[in-house]
């Protein structure tokens, strides 16, 4: 019998215009935790949806237990004891946890579902996780944490011998992390094996034996947790130099632009504040769910803010709406380029000239020849691979998707910039490309704040970094004395627990 | 200008001809052409007088499918507009019936109509969150249902004085007698597809219809274009009741029953998606007018009006239908090719 | 804490509340006119809405997929008036028989929807607007152009809409019938709960092995089905059939849906609130003649003004619910 309960070879997925994975490998021991570790975008999340049978790939085998399998859908790896929680719980909201757990394979005698037994049987799970709710709640009641116990009880009620676990920390508070780290231990005792995405090098350090990075797209490396440093995993996961990727050019920096002061929005986010100067970059980041998108999108008019004040060059201002924000020359790049930055199914120019079609048209009818104008000139400005612009949002690849959400942020007439997240599901080169019209935006006197989870991408472009973990401002570090680990133990805010630990 | 790596990006567009042969509309002026050459044939009272005489009643849910297809657009649907009608034409007939001037009479007309779609965007942009097939659901259980309180137990109304709506029914011309209505009709049509298809604000509406999330990003005020096109839904079908008391002189429970579904209709025909952002009031209006066709041709040889809904139920699926399940076939062939 | 543990309440458990609403009419209207509170007024209210009562459940199953059916009315007139004809004509005369063809009719009605919506992906509004048409039509058709089958012609089954089973009218067996199936069908077998996971999560349900078009399918056959049961329900109970019964009546079905919790998004609605939600609309027009001032005449506009409270009530418990959550989460 083979060592590996799963061994992967020679995996290659491709998505319309993207290699999303090139030839990788993978081999998961029997009761091992194994980290699977990567930039955003390296292909960790296709590569477990390939184990799962959710994508089949084009190349490459694939051993469970020594034996060559070949899924057709994720219910012949359900059956093959495979079982995933991923970062987005797929989850029925109007059920009840119950139901949630054992859907697809309920507890039936006489055709009829037995209510009894599954209650009982999901609340022996739920206390074998020491989860606080009741197989009957209402799966939309509960917290994205409570939701995760769900997930996880559900791969516990399959039997399942090999667990994913896709970045199951990420919204989790440190407590909440401990919890599962217990659990993780649990299921090692039993046997079971694990494989587990995370960004948290904690969750690594605790949990895995060994760990296999990705790197745009393809198999780096499988390293045992004791013998490899920090360094060295950066290394592997970045790969480059930092300093090459980010032309952060020296800009003299300017009088004060945007001041945010105090900004509380109940459930979401608490006294914030923080200023932008002209030709800053602030960089904004901790983990996801930290609530920095949330004090953004309220700047930005999106939300409103149950308190707090907002000043542009000094004077106090009043923002309603995202067109509010616009016209002082707020503009905004939301995170999701596809559901918030463009109409997908519009051609590029339309989508470049929307915020500005008032101004160009003045007569309230289109005026065509110009709206071509524009667009031709701004999204050859961004440098867009693009035929013409006609062809729809939806035809170019993320990085390209990406830079029409510039050309469209600058036909307006700005003075702040915020971008969210803007090279996430981005290639390398296109990255590059985006850090580049980032520093020329700099050099132009914009204020401009960076959202972004990626610390190298933080760290190679903020003048200053403002760091966010559970609602709260945790900290803010000049370019000069920020690091990762500064930043990572800022996002992870130890305060947080022994706070909520004291409460209890 | 252009960018640094010297690429440059066309923006010419292609032939617009060869698009718009191809298009819907090219296959609805076709289809159009088709059902008068078969109304030619099936009844010997179809020519151009005869319709133009017995075209007024339809051409008065024309103007609700113009406003109609705004709300479709935004991928919305207002399913109360039949219940203004009835309830702006009764309000109508009794407000004539006090002896006032005419102008105060059809004014009394479009304003009701105004403030019953006004009703319906108020309720609708105060909580978005609420479905508006649910909405004006309610709406026009209500509307209606006011319309039938005031009516009371007779549930009709006849207008006395009736000089003002003849004379809004009244026609130009000779010897091919052309109705004051289709002249509102066309020039009402122009400008509405104009502003849906030429202008910032229809442009607009296409967004919010597409991608709302995208839209109200971008610095478009969504509630309040939502608002503006809810209230021109209750503006037309206020027009509509004046043009329906002045092809019967009255009102009753039943006046306006099922035009919203009628004006749904010609717009999906027509090529304007229930979904949002697609299709556009050229299509609109030319079916429209096949339905019109239809109708008076048919309607002349005495064939139930039953059977006409008949016909035009199955053009409306097949219409929505049968290009769902070409896609889907050269979908199906596609994928086999590759494999 | 008080406060936010009532406001859960509510809106957790809208059955109760609906109950609740329910009693305190019944016993309002009791106190206004105690004639209305014998089990012979009972029996007739329930009679006369039977056709609501039933095809709620129908729709019901609709909703919860996220879809809607405005056909209904119109296969419960081609149906009824099928067995009209049938019967006027001395082909059938068997009670069994002629419940079995409406429904086989209602079935097929169903099965054509469902199709055209599942395969032909035509949205449900549009496609059932032109069924609507379609099987209105039809009615008229095979009724030879509006005819109507009296009492006198419907031969011995006028006489089931007053014949009685165990002290009971018989078309109220056939509705507790129709719950108690439905009931047990919609909590106990898997096939239930699917409706009810295709109507909450379609992406979610299609990862876990669903066939969710089989399932949009088999809801607007239940739909269809249990229009034509309606429609043989209809001219029992009132002796007689013809093409334009129910005109209009979907919106009444819709409405019993809406009032009992069903969710139009999909999802969210039980068999219990259903029945809840016919039985307040039954009882208001009922109950509407007996009280002073309001007539007959004010019934739709009180039924609409209901929906619209009901409804945006909904949406503000639910924004209140949310801020409170928001407000306990810790930061």
């Amino acid at each position: 019998m083979s060592d590996y309960i799963l061994e992967l070879k020679g995996i290659t997925k491709i998505f319309p215009g993207v290699k999303a994975l090139n030839n990788v490998q993978f081999q998961l021991k029997r009761g091992e935790v194994h980290a699977l570790m990567g930039e955003n975008g390296a292909g960790k999340s296709t590569f477990i949806k390939v184990i799962t049978g959710v994508h089949k790939a084009e190349e490459g085998e694939m051993y469970l237990n020594g034996q060559k399998v070949d899924f057709k859908g994720p219910r012949d790896a359900q059956a093959a004891g495979i079982a995933a929680v991923y970062q987005h719980a797929t989850s029925y909201p109007h059920l009840t946890v119950a139901e949630n757990i054992f859907m697809g394979h309920e507890i039936i005698r006489h055709h009829m579902i037995q209510w009894k037994a599954m209650n009982e049987e999901a609340n022996k799970l739920l206390q074998q996780l020491h989860t606080d709710f009741d197989a009957t709640a209402e799966m939309g009641t509960l917290s994205v944490a409570q939701q995760q116990m769900v997930e996880i009880a559900k791969a516990l009620s399959t039997n399942a011998q090999i667990i994913i676990l896709d970045e199951p920390t990420a919204s989790l508070t440190t407590r909440e992390s401990e919890e599962l780290y217990h659990i993780v231990d649990q299921l090692r005792e039993k046997g079971v094996s694990v494989i587990f995405i995370s960004h948290r090098f904690e969750d690594m350090y605790r949990l895995a034996s060994r760990v296999t990075v990705f790197r745009d797209s393809q198999y780096i490396g499988t390293y045992n947790v004791d013998e490899i440093t920090n360094a060295d995993l950066i290394k592997a996961m970045v790969g480059r130099e930092i300093n090459d990727l980010f032309p952060k050019p020296d800009v003299k920096i300017g009088k004060e632009v945007l001041r945010i002061e105090n900004y509380t929005r109940a459930g979401f986010y608490k006294d914030i504040s923080f200023t932008v100067h002209a030709g800053e970059i602030v960089g904004m980041t901790g983990l996801v769910g930290a609530g920095r998108t949330e004090v953004i999108e309220s700047v930005c008019g999106v939300t409103h803010q149950d308190s707090g004040k907002l000043y542009l060059d000094g004077k106090e201002i009043h923002i309603k709406q995202p067109s509010d924000a616009m016209k002082l020359g707020i503009v905004l790049l939301p995170e999701d380029r596809q559901k918030e930055g463009l109409i997908m199914s519009w051609g590029l120019g339309r989508n470049v000239t929307l915020p500005v079609i008032d101004k160009y048209a003045k007569t309230g009818l289109d005026n065509n020849q110009k709206e071509r104008e524009i667009a031709k000139e701004l999204l050859e400005e961004v440098d867009t691979k693009a035929v013409d612009i006609f062809q729809p949002a939806s035809s170019l690849s993320g990085g390209n998707q990406q830079k029409v959400v510039v050309a469209k942020a600058l036909s307006q007439e700005m003075k702040v910039v915020i971008m969210d997240e803007p090279t996430k599901g981005v290639d390398v080169g296109a990255k590059a490309e985006i850090y580049a019209i980032l520093g020329d935006m700099a050099k132009k006197g914009y204020a401009i704040i960076l959202i972004s989870s990626e610390m190298p991408e933080i760290l190679g472009m903020a003048d200053r970094i403002v760091v966010m973990c559970n609602g709260r401002k945790t900290g803010e570090l000049s370019r000069e004395e920020a690091t990762q680990e500064k930043i990572l133990e800022l996002s992870m805010e130890k305060g947080a627990s022994d706070r909520k630990g004291a409460a209890n | 200008m252009a960018g640094k790596s010297g690429r440059s990006i066309n923006n010419v567009p292609e032939n617009p001809v060869k698009k718009a042969l191809l298009s819907w509309e090219g296959i609805l002026i076709v289809l159009f052409a088709a059902v008068n050459i078969f109304c030619i044939w099936f009844s010997e009272y179809y020519n151009i007088s005869s319709v133009l005489r017995q075209m007024p009643v339809y051409l008065a849910e024309v103007f609700l499918m113009l406003a109609m297809a705004f709300i479709l657009v935004l991928g919305e649907i207002d399913i109360s507009v039949g219940s203004i009608v009835c309830l702006s034409a009764t309000l109508t007939c009794m407000m004539s019936n006090t002896g006032a001037p005419f102008v105060i009479v059809v004014l009394t007309a479009l304003v009701v109509g105004t403030i019953c779609g006004m009703v319906n965007g108020l309720i609708l942009t105060q909580f978005p969150e609420l479905p508006p097939m649910i909405v004006t659901l309610a709406t026009q259980i209500i509307f209606r249902g006011i319309a039938e309180i005031v009516l009371g137990s007779g549930g009709s109304i006849s207008v006395k004085n009736t000089a003002g709506f003849k004379a809004i029914a009244g026609k130009i011309g000779t010897d091919i007698k052309v109705p004051y209505i289709l002249f509102l009709v066309l020039i009402l049509g122009v400008i509405f597809a104009v502003i849906l298809g030429k202008s910032t604000f229809g442009r607009k509406v296409y967004a919010i219809g597409t991608n709302r999330v995208t839209a109200h990003y971008s610095g478009i005020h969504v509630q309040k274009i939502r608002f503006i096109i809810y209230t021109v839904m209750g503006t037309m079908s206020g027009l509509c009741a004046l043009f329906m008391i002045s092809s019967s002189y009255g009102a009753n429970t039943t006046t306006g029953e099922n035009f919203e579904m009628d004006a749904i209709a010609m717009a999906v025909f027509g090529g304007i998606s229930s979904m949002g952002g697609k299709g556009n009031l050229a299509g609109g209006l030319i079916s429209a007018f096949i339905i019109t066709c239809l109708r008076i041709g048919l309607g002349q040889k005495n064939v139930y009006a039953q059977v006409i809904l008949l016909i035009i139920g199955v053009l409306l699926i097949c219409a929505v239908a049968l290009p769902n399940i070409v896609q889907q076939i050269q979908k199906a062939l596609s994928v086999k090719k590759k494999a | 804490m008080g406060k936010k543990s009532a406001i859960k309440k509510i809106t957790g458990s809208r059955e109760a509340l609906l109950a609740l609403i329910l009693i305190v009419m019944i016993v309002l209207v009791g106190i206004i006119n105690p004639a209305f509170l014998t089990p012979k007024q009972f029996s007739n209210m329930l009679k006369n809405n039977a056709v609501c009562l039933v095809m709620s459940l129908g729709m019901l199953c609709v909703m919860l997929v996220g879809g809607i059916d405005i056909s209904i009315m119109s296969t419960l007139a081609f149906s009824g008036m099928a067995i009209g004809v049938l019967i006027k004509g001395g082909y059938i005369s068997n009670t069994l028989l002629i419940f079995l063809i409406a429904m086989l009719i209602g079935l097929g009605c169903g099965l054509l929807v469902g199709f055209v919506i599942s395969r032909a992906d035509v949205p449900p509004i549009i496609a059932t607007m032109g069924f609507q048409y379609i099987f209105r039509a039809l009615g008229y058709l095979i009724s030879d152009g509006g005819d109507w089958v009296s009492a006198a012609e419907l031969g011995n089954f006028k006489n089931f809409g007053t014949s009685r089973f165990l002290g009971l009218n018989c078309v109220i067996w056939i509705i507790i019938f129709c719950y108690i199936v439905f009931f047990i069908f919609m909590k106990w077998f898997p096939l239930g709960r699917k409706i009810y996971a295709v109507g909450s999560n379609p992406e979610a349900a299609e990862v876990s092995g669903i066939n969710v078009k089989n399932i949009k399918l088999m809801v607007y056959t239940i739909m269809g089905v249990l229009a034509g049961l309606g429609g043989a329900i209809n001219v029992a109970v009132y002796a007689s059939a013809m093409p334009n019964m129910q005109k209009g009546g979907e919106m009444d079905v819709i409405a019993a849906c809406v009032i009992g919790g069903v969710s139009m998004s999909g999802g969210r609605g039980s068999v219990v609130g259903a029945l809840l939600g016919a039985l307040i609309l039954a009882l208001i027009a009922k109950a509407l003649p007996l009280i002073p001032f309001f007539d007959q005449l004010w019934l739709n506009t009180i039924k609409g003004i209901i929906i619209l409270v009901v409804v945006v009530l909904n949406v503000i418990l639910q924004r209140m619910a949310d801020r409170n959550a928001l407000k306990g989460r810790e930061m």
